[in-house]
């Protein structure tokens, strides 16, 4: 077993170049012998901490981003695609016009929630914003007119006194 | 997509992206390129979640080793000799472990580690055998958990 763990298979294995006839005997030997499963760990462990020496901690919003874009793929059912990106690519595409699709509002069928394009956000504000004005001008109008009544019933009783005497 | 997937992903993005950032980073050496293969890699999850309990490595190795099998495409898009000499020569030596070893060492680590190469591609390049390369390999390894034990130790 030794010699199994010595040849550096598992170093292969953790690093993702074995080849999968290797990955498949290094599966069952894990599973077979506790040992081989000890040194797997370690070596991702390893790994782990080598990855964190240079970690660099992604930019705001990044999650965001991808939640929008794991969205967007499973929305239009498309598998995703071998990916090349270069500097020059990376700034076209930073300026390329969003797709017509951006623009309408996308319904999740899975899910509870809607999905709105952000320009709805102003339409919102303006209807929450005529609605408390028309509100206060109901508000305004219902005293008057109830003021005016009164100012009414009044006027009708002092004249209906009048013409009594 | 379903809230407990969204959760997953998210629980892996939070432990794991800004190491991942990092290793990807220092293969490309370019942050904006490297943040759009990080977006590539976590677009992939959602679709190997169960690859993620079942593959029998550990979830940083399964994204790690995503972004080795993204980013064999970033060495395709090195167009001419020019472009990859250049990238060859890049410092991968800043990495303190990686100055603890041989240059031989050195060039098996970092042809695996950051070339995303094969043990027999490297064995063929190299002319050595596939069983050499991997005894390198655990002698990196070797080296970098000296390297560390020694940096607790001190």
């Amino acid at each position: 077993m030794k010699e199994y763990i010595d040849s550096g298979i598992l170093e292969v294995f953790v690093m993702g170049a074995a080849t999968d006839e290797e990955a498949r005997e290094l599966m069952y030997m894990k599973a077979k012998y506790p040992e081989v499963d000890e040194a797997l760990k370690q070596l991702e462990t390893d790994m782990e901490k080598i990855a964190g020496e240079m970690a660099i901690s992604p930019p705001p919003h990044m999650w965001e981003k991808i939640e929008d874009e794991i969205d967007d793929l499973i929305r239009l059912e498309n598998p995703a695609q071998p990916v090349k990106f270069r500097t020059s690519g990376y700034d076209q595409n930073k300026h390329k016009k969003a797709p017509p699709e951006d623009q309408f509002i996308p319904i999740e069928s899975e899910s509870n929630h809607m999905r709105l394009h952000k320009s709805w956000r102003w339409i919102f504000a303006a209807v929450f914003v005529l609605g408390k004005i028309f509100l206060g001008f109901a508000i305004y109008f219902y005293l008057e007119n109830r003021q005016t009544r009164q100012q009414l019933q009044e006027l009708k009783t002092e004249i209906r006194e009048l013409k009594k005497r | 997509m379903g809230q407990s997937k969204s959760a997953a992903v998210l629980n892996l993005y939070n432990s794991y992206s800004a190491k991942l950032l990092g290793y990807i980073y220092e293969v490309v050496q370019n942050k904006p390129i490297a943040e759009q293969y990080l977006s590539a890699v976590f677009n992939d999850v959602p679709n190997e979640l169960e690859e993620f309990s079942k593959s029998g490595t550990s979830a940083f190795c399964r994204l790690q080793i995503m972004a080795r099998e993204k980013l064999v495409h970033f060495f395709e898009s090195l167009e001419n000799d020019t472009d990859k000499r250049a990238w060859e020569n890049l410092p991968w030596v800043n990495n303190r472990y990686v100055t603890l070893m041989t240059s031989f060492q050195q060039q098996v680590f970092c042809d695996i580690h950051y070339q995303c190469k094969s043990a027999g591609s490297i064995a063929i390049e190299l002319s050595k055998t596939e069983e050499e390369i991997r005894k390198t390999l655990k002698e990196c390894f070797t080296i970098i958990r000296n390297g560390r034990n020694n940096e607790r130790v001190h």
